[in-house]
């Protein structure tokens, strides 16, 4: 009777941690090591100090210089949805729209069992199935690689049924008008923040767009631009989030998938996704999404 | 936005107010549809560039822009420090504090100016994210609700606060309008706040306690206090104290800050010393088995200790969890889990977990070890009796019998293993003292080095004793063993197949486990925390698992097991000012007495001895036990109540056998007068005869304290960060909100209980608003514990960014120059300071020492407790065990609970994103889980004929119909769906705690007539607590821990079965 999930992990795996505090910052190493901890050393920062860095240098640059995507490390992630509350709570989502789901899996027979947590959202495709169901000029291509929604050419059912259908992540959501207080006595005032996306201000509290449209993840566009990291990652609880400009050699991303075996989930559909999956053992998990 | 003008300022009662404008502020807003731009607020003008960079000049811009509050969160214990994002008045963001240790890894510098702190977000659990939707949950009420019919009937009038407080203090015939009410007294609590003179209360205690030690007569007592025997509950029982004592707090969620604020009104003031919390529903047997663990020797008895120590996660090569998951619940997820996820990913540590559920932690671990629940014990002695066995101990820590031998050793922190322990004919029983021995005093030990007895004077730091562990023999005419001895002989008293078949862990298992826990020095830990304790047999259980840790050394050491940074002292106790508030106290009251749950007090030491079993037991070593207290009100033992005061409290939902607490609750006779405080109409609350709304957290102040996880030093403060939903009324003059503190306030003014209003400080100010309490410990953190520990003072910026970051808050919350007032204008920029960053944080560079821990516990932890097995149970009359050990689970009277028809066992576990009793509302955590459900392995199911998604019933033999009785006819199922999986052991069903609510907005109410509708998405799913077992003796309260006191969650065994439907 055991469980052992280190299968697959090659013995001489380095911290990717540290290669990527190393990597950005120079000396500014994010301690990970037993001994740089122990002695209290105090050069040390967070993953978010580091890769806010990345960020800052990405934004120095000009808008298709930046070529942003995300690096998932499923071994860390607890399966804690801290990134789906996040997300809700940055874009004034209501209920029925999810631009971030945490779907888990139980794998194996008692007691050797395992529970897998399998994080996802918009993968920013550069070939984005949901762009050929789309009226032209409906979903873009932004130079920065982020997949943008025109929501007002987004709002026919039939449309937002074949975009929804259209995705192989499931990762579009459709914004039905809702608000999760009603039935309650009294709406309540964060319902009506707006949800600054696209660079637009939306007045969704009066019922217009996105209201009715299908939504997805931006990649929290709106929060990049003020030099602030998706909200998904800041949040992240077992830190398996990473965001970052994969143009940038030195960038936290870059470095892990340079370093790291990664996934592309269901990369043989073509859709070329703009997310990297790390785990244990990529082949099994490609077993799955093929 | 007006949403903080009406408020019923005017003192006009709030009478005649719509049902949507007094459940929430909402109604308010309702009409307005604002749109609120978040852009603009976060940035200003700042335009948008897509092009452009984020400018330092920018960043600060973002920092300064005068809508950021640190605060500290309370959706679970954890307490995470938080930044909150408010916009044009409205929560609308809420992130992990940057400068908290609980959510960096590494966290900010402290000095880290706000600009620049401002846009990084740190981590946050989703419950800690949801807290807007606590806040401005349409349930929330907002004046004072009296009842309109009978307790439990849901039916309610509001009230003027001033009204309510009148009545509450002079009582009478309050409840005339209800049916079979109409000629019921009521005593108000200035029927019960009779002894009030500190100097007689001081004779009457003083005499008392000398009655039940037998050093006075009674009737030489009654003849010494014959003027003021009317004070007391019972002349015949002085021991049992003053009628003040009729007068009950029971806390649920109460954390520092309102802990000292309710102790000084109740205690301090009032005089009752019935003051409790709820710790016993979550894990208190481990606390106390850590604490007795680790009580000092004081020269003439054993005090002290720590109720609380954490695996160094960060450095640790092996961590073994017991019946916890760091990833969902513990003490907490943020703080915890990415320590466990970098290390596992980068290979520098390994983790098992014991958990009858393959819980999310467990998904992680190098090995899962599905262990029976009840039997940690069991498993903890298999692991002990292989280490030892194996001479996998370190054996040059457990030798030092002393400070200096530990010095010598290079340790900081000794042991009692080589500590001779006499045997007495019914078993172990005290320590051999010295002079029994001919080798020294009274008031020093002895252990064996080289064949003779030597003196072990146990903070000797200069004469080093290094002791035999495996010592048994006679010295100075006594039999004795070392306590490592009995450990052994405890541990080897079963082979490890036995201790396997006990546990459910095969041997190799076993085995492997204790190999790995030996392989890393002193870098390896065992971490328990709920799971093994909320049992009958949890303290003993926690002793033997506290015991690994010592085993291999490894206290005070990095990657070993540390007491953590702890934190800065809010009761100025520490330093000569600025506010010793225990000192500031004139008239301070004194309070004594048995409590009416007999926590803390010896039955064989007191007037009310009559033999075993006593009517109720008696908790001596432990303390908070909150399922015992409504139960003893009922039963009237050892006396009868006059009114009860729940704040934050649901023991009608949260306490195992939940059906007698709420039948207590709904008793007139039991509880005349029933209180209440929280912010909506929850499961308990319905019960009360007044419900004051209370602040949330978001609203009010509170001095949380750190988890012992983190290394560094802390001290967090709550602070309001938006204007109260509460009405706000008028108390010695001033302007608040209601809350706790406002409900306090008004009663100290009413009955007149010293140390508030004008001059309620004495020398030290004026106490007539919350804050003139909350700010003065404030200021003491920012002072520090010494001279030189003061934070820095606030430069002119961060004084006027203070101000400017609460533009939004009203007068009645905040005003500046009140606020500079209560501290005194020195201390002012220091408390600015500090609440600019939500408290105080060490450094990281602060956490170690070369190979230790910086902060240390660097004293005794023992394996025998003296005190534990020279005390009796007051129910069976047999001795305590002193040494860790598997018991089976007993009942209140000693006899094993078999409960045969019954085929499994139910355990109770948290989802991350669920909150006990409180976040029904939370509806973002909705669209994750609508609904809980009960997890049973698919082999079993299959056995059973049950489908998966099939509705089931979970009954036990004290519940046989599966349950909740709601009292006035009202029932609920204890049915929900089938979940089948194969992470459970098969005689295991578990279901999650925090779902199948019938009140907290789930259910309609009546408010003045007018029918306030439940939502029901905030009443799926189910809860099993009505159902967990009520012990056979006693019938009306849960099985116990006689000596930690924890209430048993998870040795209930049950039924399954298809409902009909």
């Amino acid at each position: 009777m055991k469980t052992d999930i280190s299968r697959g992990t090659a013995p001489d795996r380095r911290s990717f941690i540290a290669l990527a505090g190393a990597a950005a910052a120079g000396a500014l190493v994010v301690r990970s090591s037993t001994t740089a901890h122990a002695q209290g050393a105090t050069d040390g920062m967070d993953a978010l100090e580091v890769m806010h860095r990345d960020l800052d240098r990405a934004l120095a640059k000009p808008v298709e210089e930046r070529d942003w995507g995300m690096v998932i490390d499923t071994r860390k992630c607890i399966g804690c949805h801290a990134c789906e509350v996040a997300c809700i709570a940055e874009n004034t989502l209501p209920p029925g729209v999810a631009y971030r789901r945490v779907p888990e899996l139980e794998v194996g027979a008692y007691p050797d069992v395992q529970r897998v947590f399998m994080p996802s959202n918009c993968f920013q495709c550069d070939n984005p199935p949901c762009q050929g169901a789309a009226p032209e000029g409906a979903i873009t291509k932004r130079p920065d690689g982020i997949v943008e929604f025109d929501y007002a050419q987004l709002t026919d059912p039939a449309v937002v049924q074949a975009v929804t259908e259209a995705c192989p992540y499931k990762a579009v959501s459709h914004d039905e008008g809702g608000a999760w207080t009603d039935g309650t006595p009294a709406p309540q005032p964060y319902e009506t923040l707006d949800a600054p996306e696209y660079g637009v201000e939306w007045d969704r509290a009066e019922g217009g767009l996105p209201a009715g449209a299908a939504r997805k993840c931006h990649f929290c566009v709106h929060r990049l631009e003020t030099g602030r990291l998706p909200a998904c990652v800041t949040t992240c609880l077992g830190r398996a989030m990473y965001f970052g400009d994969f143009n940038d050699p030195t960038s936290t991303v870059s470095r892990l998938a340079d370093s790291e075996p990664g996934l592309r989930v269901s990369e043989s559909l073509g859709a070329q996704p703009r997310i990297l999956h790390l785990a244990d053992d990529p082949a099994t998990c490609q077993a799955c999404h093929q | 936005m007006n949403n903080r003008t009406d408020t019923s300022s005017n003192g006009e009662p709030p009478h005649g107010v719509s049902r949507r404008e007094f459940v929430g502020q909402g109604a308010m807003l309702g009409g307005c549809a604002l749109l609120l731009n978040r852009v603009a607020c976060m940035q200003g003008d700042l335009a948008r560039d897509a092009a452009g960079a984020f400018s330092d000049a920018e960043a600060a811009r973002l920092a300064e822009s005068g809508e950021t509050i640190y605060s500290v969160c309370l959706q679970c214990h954890t307490a995470c420090p938080i930044k909150a994002r408010v916009y044009d008045g409205i929560l609308g963001k809420i992130e992990g504090s940057a400068y908290s240790p609980q959510n960096m890894l590494v966290h900010l510098d402290y000095e880290t100016p706000l600009a620049d702190a401002a846009r990084i977000d740190a981590k946050l659990c989703p419950k800690g994210q949801s807290g807007i939707q606590s806040l401005y949950d349409p349930y929330r009420i907002r004046s004072v609700l009296k009842r309109a019919g009978r307790r439990g009937e849901n039916r309610w009038a509001s009230i003027p606060f001033d009204q309510a407080i009148r009545e509450i203090a002079r009582g009478g015939r309050l409840f005339s309008g209800v049916a079979g009410e109409e000629d019921r007294e009521v005593p108000g609590l200035a029927d019960h706040y009779v002894l009030s003179d500190p100097a007689v209360a001081g004779e009457l205690a003083s005499d008392a306690s000398a009655v039940a030690s037998g050093e006075l007569t009674i009737e030489e007592f009654k003849t010494r206090h014959a003027d003021h025997l009317d004070l007391l509950i019972d002349p015949d029982h002085p021991d049992l104290g003053p009628k003040n004592n009729r007068f009950v707090f029971l806390a649920g969620r109460i954390e520092h800050g309102r802990k000292e604020f309710s102790q000084r009104w109740l205690r301090d003031g009032f005089g009752s010393r019935n003051w409790f919390e709820h710790t016993s529903i979550c894990e208190q047997s481990h606390h106390i088995a850590y604490q007795q663990m680790t009580h000092q020797w004081n020269g003439s008895g054993w005090g002290g200790g720590r109720t609380h120590m954490k695996p160094d996660a960060l450095n640790a090569e092996f961590v073994l969890y017991i019946g916890t998951s760091p990833f969902e619940a513990n003490f907490g997820p943020p703080i915890m889990a990415e320590k466990i996820t970098e290390g596992i990913a980068t290979g520098r540590l390994k983790i098992a977990v014991a958990d009858p559920r393959l819980s999310k932690t467990a998904s992680k671990a190098w090995k899962w070890l599905p262990v029976k629940p009840g039997t940690d014990g069991a498993l903890a002695l298999g692991l002990t009796r292989w280490i030892i066995e194996n001479d996998r101990f370190d054996r040059p820590f457990l030798e030092a019998a002393n400070k200096a031998a530990a010095s010598a050793a290079g340790e900081v922190s000794w042991t009692d293993a080589s500590w001779l322990v006499e045997i007495a004919d019914d078993g172990p029983a005290g320590y051999l003292r010295a002079d029994a021995a001919g080798v020294g005093s009274a008031e020093q030990f002895v252990a064996v080095a080289g064949g003779r007895p030597v003196a072990v004077d146990p903070a000797d730091g200069e004469d080093a004793v290094t002791g035999d562990l495996r010592y048994e023999g006679q010295v100075g005419g006594r039999r004795v063993k070392t306590a490592f001895q009995l450990l052994w002989e405890e541990c080897s008293s079963r082979t490890l197949a036995q201790w396997s078949d006990i546990c459910g862990i095969p041997v190799a298992d076993i085995e492997e486990v204790a190999s790995e826990l030996t392989a890393h020095g002193k870098k390896a830990s065992v971490e328990l925390y709920r799971g093994p304790v909320q049992h009958t047999n949890g303290y003993a259980t926690a002793q033997a698992l506290i015991g690994l840790n010592m085993l291999i050394g490894n206290i005070d050491w990095t990657g070993g097991l540390m007491k953590g940074g702890s934190h800065w002292h809010e009761m100025g106790d520490r330093r000569p000012g600025p506010f010793n508030m225990g000192e500031l106290h004139p008239g301070k009251n004194r309070n004594f007495g048995v409590k009416l749950n007999r926590e803390g007090s010896r039955y064989d030491a007191s007037t009310v001895f009559d033999g075993y079993p006593a009517q109720r037991p008696w908790y001596p070593f432990t303390s908070n036990v909150y399922q015992e207290v409504l139960p003893s009100a009922a039963a009237g033992y050892p006396y009868q109540v006059g009114a009860v005061f729940m704040h934050k409290a649901t023991p009608g939902m949260s306490v195992p056998t939940a059906n007698s607490q709420i039948a207590a609750m709904a008793d007139l006779d039991a509880v005349p007068l029933l209180l209440s405080c929280d912010i909506v109409i929850g499961e308990s609350s319905m019960y009360a005869d007044y419900i004051f709304p209370d602040l949330s957290v978001w609203e009010r102040w509170a001095t949380p304290h750190i988890t012992p996880d983190c290394p560094t030093v802390v001290s967090k403060v709550r602070q309001p960060i938006v204007a109260p939903i509460p009405e706000i009324v008028t108390v010695f003059g001033e302007r608040m909100p209601i809350s706790m503190e406002a409900m306090m306030l008004a009663l100290a003014e009413e009955l007149g209980l010293p140390g508030y209003g004008p001059g309620g400080f004495g020398e030290g100010g004026d106490f007539t608003r919350p804050e003139d309490y909350h700010l003065r410990l404030v200021a003491n953190l920012a002072a520090g514990d010494s001279e030189g520990d003061e934070v820095p003072a606030a430069d002119a910026d961060e004084m006027e960014l203070f101000v400017r970051s609460r533009r939004h808050l009203p007068p009645e919350v905040f005003d500046a120059a009140r606020w500079e007032a209560a501290v005194g204008s020195d201390w002012w920029p220091h408390v600015v300071h500090l609440l600019n960053r939500g408290g105080r944080y060490e450094n990281f560079d602060g956490a170690y020492r070369g190979d230790k821990v910086a902060h240390q516990h660097k004293s005794m932890i023992r394996f025998y407790v003296e005190t534990v097995a020279l005390a009796r149970d007051s129910m069976t009359g047999e001795r305590f065990a002193g040494i860790g050990k598997h018991l089976p689970i007993l009942d209140s009277i000693g006899r094993e609970v078999p409960d045969a028809e019954y085929p499994l066992i139910t355990v109770t576990y948290k989802e991350i994103f669920g909150g006990h009793s409180r976040t029904p509302g939370n509806y973002w955590i909705t669209q994750i889980a609508p609904e809980n459900a009960v997890w049973m392995n698919r082999a079993t199911a299959g056995e059973m004929g049950l489908q998966a998604g099939q509705e089931v019933r979970v009954s036990s033999a004290s519940n046989p119909d599966g349950r909740w009785e709601l009292g006035n006819g009202q029932t609920r199922d204890v049915v929900g769906r089938l979940k089948l999986v194969q992470g459970i052991r098969p005689d295991v069903v578990a279901v999650s705690w925090h779902y199948g609510h019938w009140a907290y907005g789930a259910e309609d109410v009546e408010i003045d007539g007018d029918v306030v509708p439940g939502d029901p998405r905030r009443g799926t799913g189910l809860c099993t607590n009505s159902v967990l077992r009520a012990d056979p003796h006693l019938g009306d309260v849960c099985l116990t821990d006689p000596i930690g006191g924890s209430s048993s969650f998870y040795d209930t065994r049950v039924k399954v079965t298809a409902t009909a439907g």
